[in-house]
């Protein structure tokens, strides 16, 4: 339990790609997958950065200013760069994907005038 | 000049579907061109270095220059061709360059004034899938995936109409295999530290058991298999293979399945050892099973098609099974067979997928009750289509033989013979498939479509999509007589050295 609290914010990254998951698969409303989607990316995204985290961390810029360790670093106080950097990428994909996600979804409903999965297929059966 | 060769094959595509998209806005003719530069370029690239990689071994890239060559501490991105990945990579661009000129006509018929922007995010597919296949660094990986995800996501929304909820399935479906892969990622860097296939290869072993990375493990396979489509998340591939437009299919299906197949290999092989799978019985017998049940139910439901395009998407289905199967008996056989028929199914799907599109072409659809006379009206098509049949059933000495044969024997070797039997059941379909639409297609009352001028008896495909498909299908017996020398020179320094023979 106190794992479990001390840890919390992988707690949360459980419930946030579980809500996501639930909702991409389980939800009928195309809006609503898309939306699932985000979710779940966030959970992924908060995961990272709580990899790379460390407790009164600085930020990794190694200058004399920002830094009075420079020039030789205390790895333990410099958060890690490498998860934040590599989340900018990941949430360019994400919004690039919600994107085309969205676009489908109107070109669908322009054809059914509905958002409702059960529905569309019941009209492409037609 | 030949240590660029790696980044070439990358960016060859790249500033094609870049260049493409550029002059869409003005000169639209003048991508299809750019983007045939561009592959053709990649594509000489890829077949030379296949030949530096038989002869002097695995050749690493550090892009920008950045990160030493010794030991630990690569810094940047690293580009790898070694004999895992060199066969894919020459299959993969030679098949986009032949996809390239094959499409054309297709395209001006099927999408006439939409095709703007066709062939630059047809490139944007292939960069993709080079990159998944050429990269040394599991995050690059993944950001080649979704580059390669989201250019074919468009690609089969071209298709209009029911192509468009197909599009939206394999968007949710794709992007949860994908964050899967990611989360899998994460997993692995938080334990190795660093995302360099190379390090973290050398890491794991040192790390001994450990909970998490076996967690890792299972989550980026995963994710490869959503993406591949193997058999519990394999939903969403028949729609929409079906429902895109037959030339966005012609690259897609062959390419794009194959080539997240690969991923999973390089994982089990390189990233992770072939010892994870070795030392987790229960697991492996789980997917031996899943695989067996992937080739069987897609070969029952190929047999209840009517649509020859659908059809098709269902063989794509149980090769995956084959492959996925063949990776998981982990023995030396297996994972060659494996190996050689990612390249070799490469193959034979596209020539299937070109056949299909050059009755498409004739026919404007693709029912089995639209076969009749076929075989008269287009003997140089059928004849193609033929050949590619007998690969996939596995006729020698066409490729398919081959792959198959080591597969059955690895099977053997392991003693999974509900695998076998698979294999042998999907080859019978494939077979009375066949016999069913040589049947349809020498019937003599021929489609009013394809009848065309009665003075004139045949009535084949323009020759730029016929001597494209004519080719693929002559590749698939040349391929079948160069295997053994294959295995030889290349797959069989890729396996794992850990492998009892």
């Amino acid at each position: 339990m106190e794992n479990l609290i001390a840890n919390f914010n992988y707690v949360i990254v459980v419930i946030l790609m579980m809500i996501g998951l639930w909702s991409m698969l389980a939800q009928k409303n195309l809006i609503k997958k898309c939306i699932g989607m985000a979710i779940f990316q966030t959970g992924i995204i908060l995961f990272f950065i709580s990899i790379g985290a460390k407790d009164n961390a600085l930020i990794p810029i190694l200058t004399e200013a920002a830094n009075h360790t420079y020039p030789d670093p205390d790895i333990a106080k410099i958060a890690n760069p490498l998860t934040q950097i590599l989340m900018l990428t990941a949430i360019v994909v994400g919004v690039a994907t919600l994107g085309v996600g969205l676009a489908l979804a109107q070109k669908i409903y322009q054809q059914h005038s509905s958002f409702d999965e059960d529905e569309i297929l019941e009209n492409q059966r037609k | 000049m030949t240590e660029h060769l790696p980044i070439i094959i990358i960016l060859g595509p790249l500033l094609g579907a870049v260049l493409a998209a550029f002059t869409a806005w003005f000169r639209p003719k003048l991508s299809h061109p750019l983007v045939f530069v561009g592959l053709a370029i990649s594509f000489a690239a890829a077949l030379k270095l296949v030949f530096i990689v038989a002869d002097a071994g695995a050749q690493k890239y550090w892009l920008g220059g950045w990160g030493t060559k010794q030991g630990h501490g690569v810094v940047g991105i690293q580009i790898t061709v070694d004999h895992l990945n060199t066969l894919l990579l020459a299959a993969v661009s030679g098949i986009a360059l032949l996809t390239t000129l094959y499409t054309k006509r297709l395209v001006d018929a099927e999408l006439a004034r939409r095709q703007r922007y066709f062939y630059a995010l047809f490139s944007l597919l292939v960069t993709g899938l080079l990159g998944i296949t050429i990269t040394g660094d599991i995050f690059n990986l993944y950001v080649f995936m979704e580059i390669a995800a989201l250019s074919s996501y468009a690609l089969i929304a071209y298709g209009r109409g029911r192509a468009y909820m197909a599009a939206f399935n394999y968007l949710i479906m794709g992007t949860m295999g994908a964050c899967l892969y990611l989360l899998g990622v994460g997993f692995v860097f938080a334990k190795t530290g660093t995302l360099n296939i190379d390090d973290v290869s050398a890491i794991i072993p040192e790390l001994g058991q450990s909970q998490a990375l076996f967690v890792g493990f299972v989550l980026i396979l995963l994710g490869a298999w959503a993406k591949m489509a193997f058999f519990p998340f394999h939903g969403w591939l028949p729609n929409s293979y079906a429902y895109a437009p037959t030339a966005s299919t012609a690259l897609l299906a062959p390419l794009a399945t194959k080539v997240s197949v690969y991923a999973m290999l390089r994982i089990m092989v390189t990233v992770y050892s072939i010892d994870y799978i070795i030392h987790s019985p229960a697991t492996q017998s789980l997917v031996l099973y899943l695989s067996s049940i992937a080739i069987v139910a897609a070969s029952f439901f190929s047999l209840t098609q009517t649509n020859l395009k659908k059809l098709a998407a269902y063989f794509v289905l149980s090769e995956i099974g084959y492959m996925v199967g063949g990776a998981w008996l982990a023995n030396k056989p297996g994972l060659t067979g494996a190996m050689v028929h990612v390249v070799a199914d490469a193959a034979m799907t596209s020539a299937l997928f070109m056949a299909i599109g050059c009755i498409v072409y004739r026919l404007g659809q693709a029912q089995l009750d639209d076969l009749k006379g076929v075989f008269f009206k287009m003997p140089v098509t059928m004849a193609a289509f033929v050949v590619t049949m007998a690969a996939l059933i596995g006729v020698p000495p066409t490729c398919g033989f081959f792959s198959k044969w080591y597969l059955i024997q690895g099977a053997a070797q392991a003693g999974v013979w509900h695998f076998v039997a698979a294999l042998l059941l999907s080859s019978l379909v494939k077979a009375i498939i066949l016999f069913r639409i040589i049947e349809i297609g020498y019937n003599r009352v021929p489609h009013p479509a394809i009848e065309g001028n009665p003075a004139i008896p045949r009535n084949e495909a323009p020759l730029s999509m016929l001597i494209p498909t004519v080719a693929m299908a002559l590749g698939l017996i040349a391929l079948g007589l160069v295997t053994s020398t294959l295995v030889n020179t290349i797959i069989s320094k890729a396996l794992p050295a850990a492998l009892t023979p």
